[in-house]
């Protein structure tokens, strides 16, 4: 039951979005957060969401899905509305004891909550359109020119990938673990909060003790075929970019450019 | 010839978690040649394991030598090629595959080494087809059978193209159809590939298809010889906590019950030596 769980929210596909280079999509996603910043105007915010329409038509993802990710952090979302109608100063709408509603607080609140769906949706369409190890290996590449500062590139993108390799088998052996406690009559489903957290601990112990036993083994298997950190170690897909992502680029810093005319260029 | 793995007068010894010395190995000499299928047995605790590790730089003699296609393990500077020489299987399947892709993790070993991209795939693939698992290139390892992770692990050695492997029981957590698969595999790669196989093993069936047998007790060698000489010695084989095949045992009791009886180790040996007419 438990080794059915899917890992990261990746959605199969073919498109284009989902054949883009990780890097282009995760410097992308960057881009695309600071633009939402950028954005001060009703038509820039128009044209944000309209990329983002357009990227997810191209994803072929079904339209529902991508709502569903703003799911976990709606009440932020409605806290940040509320909040700006009622505290900001200006002219005021309506008026009930201390509650007070001004004009620039609707404004506000609407910006600011729309910022955060913006940033959530484009952050969800790229884990929805790359899968976790795809993605490892894009954050290694954008990673590798700080290892002179001290960033442990390889090694995170290590960690990231055994983590991935393992997760299901942990699982599976925590599943395994519940078993054996329930069949010696431990109880995981009764009692308080306090009471439940306890029960866990028969299930956290042994699962403990046996991952650091395949730890152990791992290294020793890993150290068996020639590993020795990222020195000098090469790699089978070299990530390459390629036509699809210079036209991502194109249309990213286009976007862009029209962001910055419509905030500043535009006579006031 | 040159042996592949020569050790001479290796003892290793290491200190337990009561600040105790143990002797794990104590002065074992052994010459094993290139295509030889070597399987080692003995009880838990008898140092097979201990020895096998030896074979790729794992653990270094703490005296004595380990000598593996003429380099000293003990020397830093042969570390990496006598772990190209020397690839080594573990017992757990699960434990020893390190990517989420079964054709990543294959390449693992040759990332490692650094061998240039262009030239990781073919030798993947080659060793994919060596083991036939081909089809599974795609594959996450957690939904493969424990059979196929372990022919997996084997591939990811195999890529690195050793002369000679050292399987660590690597049977002892299969089912008996991929138990039967692996067996076939490590004969497969020593008949065809002419790969020095090391196999430790509890398991009498599969250490009888050795070419030689070397029996381990309280970290020396106790018996060494073609698997006949080995366990046509049914006494001397139990006092070491070990059982022979089964046939070996019966032919063994005839023998004492005073008739005469070839060495014998299969069934189909038995059968013809009971029933000659067949």
């Amino acid at each position: 039951m438990l080794t059915e769980i899917t890992l990261g929210q990746y959605y199969p596909g073919e498109s284009v979005v989902h054949h883009l280079d990780p890097r282009t999509k995760i410097l992308g996603v960057l881009f695309y957060m600071v633009m939402v910043f950028l954005a001060n105007s009703p038509l820039s915010y128009g044209l944000l969401i309209a990329f983002l329409i357009a990227a997810t038509a191209l994803a072929k993802l079904p339209p529902g899905l991508l709502l569903k990710s703003i799911k976990p952090l709606w009440i932020i979302i409605l806290l940040t509305l509320v909040l700006h109608f009622f505290t900001d100063p200006g002219e005021v709408l309506w008026h009930w004891k201390v509650f007070t509603i001004t004009k620039e607080g609707i404004i506000m609140g609407i910006k600011m909550s729309l910022r955060l769906v913006l940033l959530l949706l484009v952050s969800s369409l790229m884990t929805f359109t790359t899968s976790p190890i795809v993605l490892t290996d894009g954050i290694e590449s954008l990673l590798r020119p700080f290892k002179r500062v001290g960033v442990p590139a390889h090694e995170l993108a290590m960690m990231m990938t055994i983590a991935l390799r393992f997760i299901p088998t942990l699982l599976e052996e925590t599943d395994r673990i519940m078993k054996a406690q329930m069949s010696r009559g431990a109880d995981f489903s009764s009692g308080n909060i306090v009471q439940r957290a306890k029960n866990l601990l028969p299930i956290l112990i042994p699962l403990f003790i046996s991952s650091f036993r395949r730890a152990d083994e791992l290294a020793l298997a890993m150290e068996a075929r020639c590993y020795h950190g990222g020195e000098g170690r090469t790699r089978m897909h070299e990530l390459v970019y390629q036509k699809r992502d210079g036209a991502a680029a194109f249309i990213l810093v286009l976007l862009f450019a029209v962001l910055v005319f419509l905030r500043w260029g535009m006579p006031a | 010839m040159e042996p592949i793995i020569e050790a001479r007068h290796l003892s290793h010894t290491y200190v337990d978690g009561q600040n105790q010395e143990m002797t794990a190995l104590k002065d074992i000499n052994l010459s094993i040649m290139p295509g030889e299928f070597i399987a080692i047995i003995g009880t838990n605790g008898s140092g097979k394991s201990t020895l096998a590790r030896h074979f790729n730089a794992l653990l270094t003699p703490t005296e004595g030598k380990c000598l593996v296609g003429g380099l000293d393990t003990s020397v830093e500077a042969n570390l990496w090629p006598v772990r190209q020489t020397v690839g080594m299987v573990f017992q757990n399947p699960d434990n020893q595959i390190v990517a989420a892709i079964v054709e990543e993790d294959v390449a693992f070993g040759l990332e490692n080494i650094g061998v240039p991209g262009p030239e990781i795939r073919p030798r993947v693939e080659a060793a994919l087809e060596t083991v036939g698992m081909t089809a599974y290139a795609k594959h996450a390892p957690h939904r493969l059978s424990g059979g196929q992770k372990q022919r997996i692990a084997i591939a990811g050695v195999l890529a690195l193209e050793p002369k000679c492997i050292v399987f660590d029981e690597p049977t002892a957590m299969l089912d008996p159809k991929g138990r039967k698969d692996i067996v076939e595999t490590v004969l497969k790669l020593n008949k065809e590939k002419q790969i020095t196989i090391i196999y430790i093993t509890h398991k009498m069936e599969e250490a009888i298809l050795a070419d030689r047998i070397i029996a381990m007790n309280q970290g020396h060698i106790e018996m060494e010889g073609t698997p006949k000489e080995v366990f046509t010695q049914v006494d001397r084989i139990r006092k070491l906590g070990l059982e022979c095949p089964l046939a070996a045992e019966v032919a063994n009791a005839l023998q004492k019950g005073g008739h005469k009886l070839p060495p014998i180790l299969t069934h189909e040996e038995l059968c013809q030596a009971l029933c000659p007419s067949k």
